[in-house]
């Protein structure tokens, strides 16, 4: 089935990018954002600090970087892993080189932002991180390219190859797959949560130290960090676990973004859930991952230990209605982190009213011809001590709820600006 | 209303801002935008530079920012731009200083909603913008945007690509950016040129398009979002968006 194709020597025919491109696109992260590398002299490409999109796919999501695996030839049994050991699949493998052709000639169309360049685990665990150390670092020195590279880190390799290839990268990733050690332990038997934690760990040492060294001008290691992706739904971890899982991720490893993608049944095992975890339970997490990122909330705040996050409320509504000593926050007054916690009022909205009522006093009415979005907000607010919600309790928490889960649950991601954020992984 | 119309060029829509200022039914336009209805009155502007230096002074002078965010928000093809404009001086003028925070004030913010409009599709070009090459090298990309972005997009496009001489077309104003590598100038597209693509070209827009093919995750279908991130009237240029082989052979 090897499809034979002229051109250049170093261009990668259709049938292998087509594998490696199809078992690279279960990775969530997507975002070319958090790096201002600048080109080199006579080098080519740059990266823009907040990221850009080049297109979109109809599964919504954007087309960032190029996302490819350099094989798919893996030595590990991950079982929810449809490349994983011993599954009839065709297998391929591109070569350092025609990666880089393939970025560069993507790149200088403008058809991509970058790389972002993933392995299954080829031979041995320190044979893949060297063929992706080898290409990270010929498309930076041999092809001059200073476009964005996000690259996956490979567990159990050695800590010498992953610190030699966070010079190249803007970012790395590893990815801990499932939110505990004991599914870990269960669903990807190869893979210790050591072997994912510690490198972690050794990198966000390394990017520290290289920010602290001020005194000579060297290249910033990562400078747009460490992300990490989870399987939500494939094991029994409830939200509320996750979110102190990410928690953690955050506060301890520095990351700059955890992801969650809900469990597609993509291949079949006696071990794993026969249906897919909701999108809407995907969309919740996203959300209280915003307000632990954004919005000065912790994981405590969200979600209970052992419970999920709502369905019919987002989380900060959810919040908001078990807190009703918070509320009203008024407008013309409140600081910037009371403001924020008004379910309906984001960080857009906040800042404006920042802005704008230095000037004076806002009304309402105002707020509207601000566009500040006022439909769940205004059971929460006053506007100079006048309230303009329902006086209802139980009135807020019919007016709030998501109308009909059934049916919003495939269109959920559609009206909200946050949704497109979390699919992008644009900030 | 009285009609003040514009020649388009920003010398005329000052000169219009220093004749209309003081007449409260003002309404300033382009004359390619007027919408008349009974009882109006119209008064065609005449360009003079030294109005338009006359009036951009005093914005300096009550904002230094004043004038770049005024040719952002004139790059706008939305109906009322110059009126936007107009309204947002008198604002600026009225209080003598930055207004940019009054986001209660009506003429502020349309101003502001306005700019970030521009803004965003600049942002958005960036990224949908598609280069073909030929076979001496230079890329070309037609596109053709909602608004005037075309000077916004090429420095972004010289810092990526330094040494590559490249040409950006707005098929819709037809103005061409013409890149040579190190310095850029704008040209009025010329009828006759053609620009014809590298056998090569054709190859890797293939794969291109078969990677953004495979990309895709069937299994979660989101169209509507795709829509709203990346509109129809953008998927002209763009290969993955088009069955037909997209690459130009001549351009208008």
């Amino acid at each position: 089935m090897k499809v034979c194709r002229s051109g250049g020597e170093r261009m990668i025919d259709e049938f292998r990018l087509r594998i490696l491109t199809e078992s690279a696109k279960y990775d969530v992260s997507c975002s070319s954002s958090g790096s201002a590398r600048s080109n080199t002299k006579n080098g080519l490409g740059n990266a823009s600090f907040h990221g850009i999109c080049h297109s979109f796919t109809p599964d919504g999501r954007c087309v960032s970087l190029l996302k490819i695996l350099l094989t798919n030839d893996c030595v590990y049994h991950c079982r929810y892993c449809p490349n994983r050991a011993g599954e009839d699949v065709s297998r391929a493998i591109a070569t350092p080189d025609e990666i880089c052709e393939l970025t560069v000639a993507f790149y200088k169309r403008n058809y991509i932002e970058g790389l972002f360049l993933s392995s299954a685990v080829y031979l041995t665990p320190d044979t893949t991180m060297d063929l992706l150390l080898l290409t990270v670092k010929k498309l930076r020195t041999e092809y001059a390219f200073n476009g964005y590279i996000h690259l996956k880190g490979i567990p159990h390799a050695d800590p010498a190859l992953v610190r030699e290839a966070a010079k190249y990268a803007d970012r790395m990733s590893y990815n801990v797959e499932l939110p505990s050690e004991a599914s870990l332990k269960l669903l990807a038997p190869q893979k210790t949560k050591e072997s994912l934690l510690l490198p972690m760990r050794t990198l966000r040492e390394e990017t520290k130290a290289n920010r602290e060294d001020r005194s000579r001008r060297k290249a910033r290691i990562l400078p747009a960090g460490q992300t990490t992706q989870m399987i939500v739904g494939a094991s029994p971890e409830t939200d509320g676990q996750i979110m102190r899982l990410s928690e953690a991720l955050y506060r301890k490893m520095g990351l700059k973004r955890v992801y969650y993608s809900a469990y597609l049944p993509v291949v079949r095992d006696s071990l794993l859930p026969d249906r897919g975890a909701g999108l809407l339970r995907e969309h919740r997490l996203y959300q209280a991952d915003w307000l632990l990122r954004f919005y000065g909330f912790t994981a405590e705040e969200i979600a209970p230990l052992d419970e999920n996050l709502p369905e019919e409320y987002d989380p900060k509504c959810a919040w908001a209605l078990r807190n009703p000593d918070f509320f009203p926050v008024e407008i013309n007054r409140a600081d910037l982190e009371a403001l924020l916690r008004v379910p309906g009022i984001g960080n857009k909205g906040a800042y404006r009213i920042l802005r704008a009522r230095k000037y004076g006093n806002l009304s309402f009415e105002d707020l509207k011809k601000m566009r500040v979005v006022l439909k769940r907000a205004k059971h929460f607010i006053t506007c100079c001590g006048k309230f303009y919600g329902a006086k209802d309790e139980n009135q807020i928490k019919t007016l709030l709820a998501l109308q009909d889960s059934g049916t919003e649950q495939l269109t959920f991601f559609g009206d909200a600006e946050s949704g497109m954020s979390v699919l992008t992984g644009q900030l | 209303m009285t009609y003040y119309l514009t020649d388009g060029t920003s010398d005329g829509f000052y000169s219009a801002v220093f004749d209309a200022y003081a007449d409260k039914e003002a309404f300033v336009t382009a004359k390619s935008r007027i919408q008349l209805s009974f009882g109006d009155r119209l008064v065609s502007v005449e360009t003079i530079e030294e109005k338009a230096e006359r009036v951009r002074k005093k914005l300096t002078l009550c904002d230094v920012h004043a004038l770049d965010d005024l040719s952002i928000l004139l790059r706008s093809s939305e109906d009322g731009t110059e009126q936007a404009a107009f309204l947002y001086i008198r604002e600026l003028v009225h209080r003598g200083r930055p207004v940019k925070g009054r986001l209660a004030e009506p003429a502020v913010f349309d101003a502001l909603d306005r700019i970030a409009r521009v803004k965003e599709e600049a942002h958005r070009f960036t990224g949908f913008l598609r280069f073909t090459e030929n076979s001496d090298g230079v890329l070309y990309a037609p596109f053709s945007p909602d608004h005037d972005i075309l000077s916004l997009l090429v420095p972004h496009f010289l810092k990526r690509l330094p040494g590559i001489p490249f040409l950006i077309h707005d098929k819709k104003r037809h103005k061409i950016a013409v890149c040579d590598g190190k310095t850029y100038t704008f040209a009025v597209a010329c009828d006759s040129a053609t620009f014809v693509p590298s056998p090569e070209q054709e190859e890797w827009e293939n794969l291109w398009k078969k990677y953004y093919r495979h990309v895709n995750v069937a299994l979660r279908p989101h169209e509507k979002q795709m829509r709203g991130s990346m509109p129809v009237r953008y998927w002209k240029y763009l290969p993955e968006k088009n069955q037909r082989n997209s690459v130009p052979k001549i351009f208008k």
